[in-house]
């Protein structure tokens, strides 16, 4: 899939400096930037490739703090600055966010029809917050919707990733989530699913079942993006064995950087080439230090240079995970969703060229959103709905 | 009879039947698990369904709601997802036989699949467990295209009462209001069949738009509680609502309901559950209808019922809900969905105009649908969204 790169990502001048450029407009040359600071080029990058952002628990983190009643408008109001939380509208503009994964996790704790329920209400409530702020929010459920958002100065607005274990080991809800406009999925989240193997959980299946197999299949008749955030290596390297569309991780670090054993391992990211996969680099500290101190910008950026070494800078992204975790939240280097400024400017710091800083925030994501659509289209012709159960593949076990 | 057959086809033609309950989806789950290529409902499936596309085409069929009933055991356990699953079915199936059929989400819709000759594809969820108490999730059902909820089952809920349980609401809830006013700006149809008639009432007293009985009949006709009381056929016209008269013989056939309590008394007798279905089952039941023959109902025992709804509602207010593959049995002469020109003959025969035929058949329902919309509309620009709950409005 690597060769879906599209052709915005292409610097127009061939130069490693940070051009003003409209993406894909190569009549407009290199403005002079090179007098100005790292934070003013940074968010001269910005204003053409904006950040798709990986994860954003900022739903989950309304509904516990309206408890019964999420309606905007009611008790929050993100148009004017929300001091409770780590994003709104304002910080997100301020953050060069032009596209958001909105998180639908729900608790590890909730099984059977109340996790498929808490998800509707998840996604439910994203489809409110779009409704809502219309000049802000663009719903966003494919990669020309993305760049429709972008050229007009919208934030598009994904939904995910779901929670494998809220589709109830069944291909019926994940096609119903589909519908609904989720658009990508984690196959587990802290604990394993009955068919898939989590990263911080007893290995049952030693990654996959043959029911799980089924359902990375189904994702990508669909059009889905599979999230390995949270799952066993061997459940990463199992679907990149038969995932025929790119993976993400929607927020993560390098195992080797930081043994955290929900980081990736090296030997996985150097399958990302192969995959066009992203992976998508987390803020959060437990997963930059393994909580020696607080994590600092410097912590991000070593893991981004890590990805980019072994995987290559076509294959990593940024996925903060703002409002996943208040836990940690004041232990984080960057405080909110305007911090991805500061971020940049430390790589622009360390050398990284236009191209590989455009592919960070805005072009990898981009294309794996657009491969996974390739690879729905041709999977349609191919395959008819999977009618599989869990129970059929797996037998007694599940 | 012959003729008013050929008269009936060509109404049909022209007017197609907008039947109000199918139980397609739940017979391919039970059994074939969704498997439709083991179901292929583009050839003669009669031995195994009451449904195929040729006999919807016979039956002069242009509309259908898909019933995407899940059982109301499921619930706290498997509701939500099953009755996503019949939801995917459904669209599947819509996707599979795109000459046939055509996803319908709107009253404009059924007019333009009608104008095409394809067969209107709505879908219509049984019974309030499929929302697990919440509004978010009925939304949910609507976006996925659900165009009518059955408050409930043959079960109480906390918030409505069921013809067929104990009491447990008193007819609607706080909250069972709620939900009735969140359809209401959803455009999605308040479904009164199966409910208890005190649910009945509450419904049509808070909802502001048109309701249907999917599959219901008269109770002044045969006296069992799943068929709709006078007073409150009485009230659609001033709701707009509709009656969509069913076949299922032990709801409209007098001498079938009380042969289907001896019949359900004596599986009891024998320590099973009535519905029981297990070879044993099936054993201790054949033994009981060999020794007592089964009342069989026609199209008469249902133009019988329609007659009397339209004399307490009136014409406008009357539809068709078959219940197909929903029921064990039918009457004799609608025995699957190639049957309803028989019942259009036997209302010709019984003097009923093509005007009105045309309203019990077609437009009615459409009517009723486009009506909930204009209301949807309304409503969408007073209030937003209700995340009301359970807990919260019922205590």
């Amino acid at each position: 899939m690597a060769d879906l790169a599209p052709a915005e990502l292409t610097d127009p001048a061939g130069a490693s400096e940070i051009s003003g450029a409209a993406p894909g407009d190569g009549s407009a040359g290199p403005l002079p930037l090179g007098l100005r600071g790292p934070l003013a080029r940074a968010r001269a990058l910005l204003a053409t490739h904006p950040v798709v952002d990986g994860c954003n628990g900022l739903p989950w983190s309304l509904r516990r703090r309206t408890g019964h009643d999420p309606t905007p408008g009611h008790r929050f109001d993100l148009d004017h600055g929300e001091t409770g939380v780590r994003t709104d509208i304002p910080r997100l503009r301020a953050g060069g966010i032009g596209g958001q994964f909105w998180s639908l996790q729900v608790p590890a704790e909730l099984t059977g029809e109340a996790a498929v329920t808490a998800t509707l209400e998840q996604i439910d409530f994203v489809h409110a917050l779009i409704r809502t702020y219309p000049g802000a929010l663009h719903l966003a459920l494919s990669a020309d919707d993305l760049t429709e958002a972008r050229d007009h100065g919208r934030i598009a607005s994904l939904l995910g990733s779901a929670a494998g274990h809220a589709i109830d080991s069944s291909l019926g809800v994940l096609r119903s989530f589909y519908r609904l406009g989720v658009r990508s999925l984690s196959l587990t989240a802290g604990r394993s699913t009955p068919w898939a193997d989590s990263a911080t959980d007893e290995p049952r299946a030693g990654g996959l079942t043959v029911f799980g197999e089924e359902v990375v299949r189904e994702m990508n008749r669909l059009g889905m993006l599979i999230d390995l955030t949270w799952c066993s290596a061997d459940t990463m390297r199992h679907t990149l064995e038969i995932t025929r569309s790119p993976v993400l991780w929607c927020h993560t670090a390098a195992r080797a950087v930081c043994a955290h054993p929900r980081n990736v391992p090296d030997e996985v990211l150097s399958l990302l080439p192969r995959n066009g996969g992203v992976c998508m680099v987390t803020f959060t500290p437990e997963h930059l230090t393994r909580g020696s101190g607080p994590a600092s910008v410097q912590d991000i950026a070593d893991h981004l240079d890590h990805i980019r070494a072994v995987a290559g800078p076509d294959h990593v992204g940024l996925g903060a995970g703002f409002d996943t975790d208040p836990a940690t939240a004041h232990r984080s280097p960057v405080p909110d969703v305007a911090g991805y400024p500061l971020l940049l400017a430390e790589l622009i710091d360390r050398g990284w060229s236009f191209r590989d800083l455009a592919g960070l925030t805005w072009g990898n994501a981009l294309r794996a959103v657009r491969g996974a659509e390739c690879a729905a289209r041709a999977a349609r012709g191919r395959r008819a709905p999977s009618t599989a159960t869990i129970e059929r593949l797996d037998g007694e076990r599940a | 009879m012959s003729a008013s057959l050929d008269a009936a086809k060509e109404l049909l033609a022209r007017w197609p039947v907008v039947d109000g309950h199918n139980d397609l989806p739940w017979a391919l789950r039970e059994q074939v698990r969704y498997d439709l290529d083991r179901r292929d409902i583009a050839g003669d499936q009669s031995a195994h369904l009451h449904t195929d596309l040729p006999r919807l085409r016979a039956g002069g069929v242009g509309a259908q709601f898909w019933s995407v009933y899940v059982r109301a055991e499921y619930a706290g356990d498997h509701a939500v997802s099953a009755t996503l699953e019949q939801i995917d079915v459904v669209r599947q199936l819509v996707g599979r036989y795109p000459g046939d059929l055509r996803l319908a989400l709107t009253s404009g819709d059924m007019e333009a699949a009608r104008a095409e000759r394809r067969i209107a594809s709505l879908m219509g969820a049984e019974g309030g467990h499929s929302i697990n108490n919440s509004l978010a999730t009925l939304r949910a059902l609507h976006r996925l295209g659900v165009r009518y909820m059955t408050l409930t089952h043959n079960n109480s809920l906390d918030w409505a009462d069921s013809a067929t349980d104990e009491p447990k609401a008193g007819g609607l809830s706080r909250f069972g209001e709620e939900v009735v006013r969140e359809m209401n700006r959803l455009g999605m149809l308040v479904d009164l069949s199966h409910v208890a008639a005190e649910t009945m009432r509450d419904a049509l007293r808070v909802t502001r738009a048109p309701v249907i009985f999917s599959h219901s009949s008269a109770r002044a006709v045969c006296d069992h509680p799943r068929n709709i009381p006078d007073d409150v056929l009485e009230r659609l016209p001033a709701n707009g609502g509709i009656a969509m008269a069913t076949f299922v013989p032990k709801f409209v056939l007098p001498a079938a309901v009380e042969w289907t309590q001896r019949a359900d008394e004596n599986m009891r007798a024998h320590g099973l559950h009535h519905l029981d279905t297990s070879e044993g089952g099936m054993t201790v039941q054949r033994a009981f209808e060999a020794a007592h023959p089964r009342p069989v109902a026609t199209a008469a025992t249902v133009a019988d019922h329609l007659d009397h709804m339209r004399d307490v509602a009136g014409i406008d207010h009357l539809g068709i809900g078959g219940d197909f593959d929903g029921t064990a049995f039918t009457p004799s002469d609608l025995a699957d969905v190639a049957g309803y020109p028989q019942l259009i003959a036997e209302l010709l025969d019984r003097k009923w105009s093509t005007a009105d035929l045309a309203k019990l058949t077609w437009q009615n329902a459409v009517r009723t649908l486009r009506i909930a919309e204009d209301v949807a509309r309304e409503e969408q620009a007073r209030r937003g969204p209700s995340n009301a709950t359970l807990e919260e409005l019922d205590g």
